[in-house]
């Protein structure tokens, strides 16, 4: 995938899924705070007005009584004596032939909307320094039963009109700007995020163009991008040891397989050129076949460390009895060992079991064995102990021989795959005995070393966790 | 004998049936699973060797398919994948021997005969007997010419190993898997100083003739010639 630019961004921000989410999150926001306003601003109005309306109701009940006992005159004086002053109320009074009588309001009202439910609305002018002012009224209409006056009662509703105003308008901007602020709040903080983003892909892209080495970016703090991208660290720096191994394996194999291979194609093919008889065809071919029978070995034995090495899961683990092993393994070597004069002593008293693979720790064992009967028979008296001891947190399993040992700066060296040093390059064998030992101590999640022995020799001592 | 070898490789199988032939074997072959399922219905054969991975149909599948029809015939099965995982899961799906490529023809020629052996005389005897060489299960005593031989408990499971399966060639690796249960190839031939050992007790200090002989190029074979 491309970098995502502003560019993109704007012009399909829909693309993008933080985009989106903010979009839709702001939306319901503003719908929610709609609400909440909407319903704040009818309950608020309804109360206002019902208080006004509650102040034009007793009135209108005071002039029914004003009526009842003074006629049309008593509404006359009463409205003469109530408009001499200051008030909010408003008072309208006509005669049966619409001619204005009292009241005070001097222009005529305007806008007269007469509600179903009996109230009037009506605005009116007023002049202020030459300025006209408009007033805004709410009332209701009383018709006199004997000489027909008619009477409009209210009140300046101005001030509550405004305020209903306000509350609108104020209501309708907060819920614009939470929009706003959400809309373009969202899309630079999903700018941010999609940057981390686009930094993860750019890099997977150089990845995949061959740049193994590339990691991703890590930002400051620990979210979930971090996480995802340290996971993904860790996988690359799993699968860049693989490769490595296998790369490393790849180069070995061509380089020390190709010399076997050549042996046996110029033994063969210096068979067929000599014109041989039947004894000499055998033995050629012969020759051949142990050629071969080694090379294979040599494979199989690089296919088992390859397989421990990547963490075979179908590798299974069972109980198994590390003095057993070890008993079994002294009684198969002991007569090879005795032929060529080496004692073989193990060293281990208790039953020590542990879950482990059978397979791959007899063959450890014996790759040390084998090892220390090749190597490390030197001594005039030459002695192999191999032993095991379990302590509370681990068990110890050693191959231990008195020959001449390894140097410190070879130890290393010893157990890389294919290396064989310069004393041994003469004996047969593979050069893969420590590195199957190293991988299998891997599997068991052990720890594995070389000691040098006192006063001369190798210890090749294994340390397994104690899990029991 | 007659030998049906399922194998898809024309290569493979024009090597091994040659050899097989060279071996007194007569052999049939079938290229794929389906065909090999076929052939193999036939009474006539005394044992299978067939490939793990077949066209059509996979050898363990075939295996499983002919246990199911009770056929007991002996299988080996030739495979590249060598683990002992696949080992164990071979012998599971009912196959008598698993054999991972590259294998020693010798072996296979070793391993063939003792399946077959083993079905034609599978014994409850509680002595095994070979000419003058007596080995009794049940106390545990050997002897030969009639005087009692003094094993070591590994000695005496390697010949009770080797009685099992008389005048029969018996390689390396099937001593080391049978007698030890290792699966994997030593580098050094510990195998060969056990069995010069045992000879020593079972045939040096006797007039008779040898029994354990060293086989060329294949292993050993425990042999009584009248």
């Amino acid at each position: 995938m491309e970098q995502v630019t502003l560019y993109d961004m704007i012009n399909n921000p829909f693309n993008f899924v933080s985009f989106r989410l903010i979009f839709i999150y702001t939306v319901l926001l503003g719908l929610s705070v709609s609400l909440v306003l909407m319903f704040l601003y009818f309950t608020t109005a309804r109360d206002i007005e019902l208080e006004a309306d509650q102040k034009i109701i007793k009135k209108v009940e005071d002039l029914n009584n004003i009526y009842l006992r003074f006629r049309e005159q008593g509404l006359f004086n009463y409205i003469r004596r109530e408009t001499s002053r200051a008030t909010l109320d408003i008072y309208r009074l006509y005669d049966s032939d619409d001619n204005y009588l009292a009241g005070n309001i001097l222009t005529e009202l305007e806008d007269i909307k007469n509600n179903d439910d009996g109230w009037l609305e009506f605005s009116y002018k007023v002049s202020e320094n030459g300025k006209d002012r408009i007033f805004y009224g709410r009332g209701r209409e009383l018709i006199t039963p004997r000489q027909n006056f008619r009477l409009i009662v209210g009140r300046v509703v101005n001030d509550e009109k405004v305020l209903k105003e306000r509350f609108f308008y104020s209501s309708l901007w907060s819920i614009l700007l939470i929009l706003f602020l959400g809309v373009f709040g969202g899309y630079f903080l999903s700018r941010n995020f999609l940057k981390r983003i686009s930094d993860i892909n750019r890099t997977s892209k150089k990845i995949m163009d061959g740049n193994l080495k590339e990691r991703l970016p890590i930002s400051r703090g620990k979210d979930e991008l971090n996480e995802l991208s340290s996971n993904l660290n860790d996988m690359l720096d799993r699968l860049d040891t693989l490769m490595s191994n296998m790369k490393e394996v790849t180069d070995n194999v061509a380089h020390d397989l190709r010399t076997p291979l050549n042996r046996i194609r110029t033994n063969l093919e210096i068979t067929l050129m000599s014109n041989p008889n039947l004894e000499e065809y055998k033995k050629s071919f012969e020759e051949a076949i142990n050629e071969t029978d080694n090379l294979i070995k040599t494979f199989n034995s690089i296919l088992s460390i390859s397989k421990v090495e990547s963490g075979a899961s179908d590798l299974d683990k069972s109980e198994l009895n590390l003095k057993e092993l070890i008993i079994n393994m002294h009684d198969l070597y002991e007569p090879i060992t005795e032929g060529s004069g080496i004692k073989l002593n193990y060293e281990v008293t208790e039953n020590i079991v542990i879950k482990g693979n059978y397979n791959l720790l007899s063959q450890s064992l014996a790759n040390l064995i084998e090892n220390a009967v090749n190597y490390g028979s030197t001594n005039i008296d030459p002695t192999i102990n191999v032993g095991a001891k379990q302590t509370d947190d681990k068990i110890s399993l050693w191959v231990s021989d008195n020959g001449v040992g390894i140097n410190d700066q070879d130890k290393e060296k010893v157990i890389e795959r294919f290396v064989r040093l310069d004393t041994s390059r003469s004996l047969k064998g593979s050069g893969l005995g420590l590195n199957l030992v190293k991988s299998a101590v891997r599997f068991h999640e052990g720890k594995f070393q070389l000691i040098d022995a006192k006063p001369s020799g190798l210890i090749v001592l294994i340390e397994l966790p104690n899990c029991s | 004998m007659h030998i049906l070898l399922i194998e898809d490789d024309d290569t493979t199988a024009s090597y091994l049936t040659k050899g097989l032939k060279e071996s007194g074997y007569v052999v049939d072959r079938a290229q794929d699973g389906v065909e090999g399922l076929f052939m193999s219905m036939d009474a006539k054969f005394d044992a299978l060797i067939v490939d793990r991975m077949l066209p059509r149909l996979d050898g363990l599948s075939l295996i499983k398919k002919l246990r199911k029809e009770n056929s007991e015939i002996p299988i080996i099965i030739l495979s590249a994948l060598g683990d002992v995982d696949e080992r164990i899961k071979g012998l599971k799906y009912g196959a008598d021997d698993y054999l991972a490529k590259p294998f020693s023809f010798s072996e296979l020629l070793a391993r063939l005969e003792a399946v077959i052996r083993r079905n034609h005389n599978e014994t409850d005897n509680s002595v095994l007997q070979l000419g003058d060489l007596k080995l009794d299960l049940l106390s545990r005593r050997v002897e030969r010419e009639g005087q009692l031989i003094d094993l070591q408990p590994r000695e005496y499971k390697l010949l009770e190993f080797l009685l099992r399966r008389p005048n029969q060639v018996v390689t390396r690796t099937m001593l080391l898997e049978g007698v030890w249960e290792y699966h994997f190839d030593p580098q050094t031939n510990v195998i060969d100083v056990h069995i010069s050992r045992l000879r020593s007790k079972i045939d040096k200090p006797f007039k008779g003739k040898q029994m354990l002989f060293t086989e060329r190029g294949a292993g050993y074979a425990l042999r009584y010639d009248k």
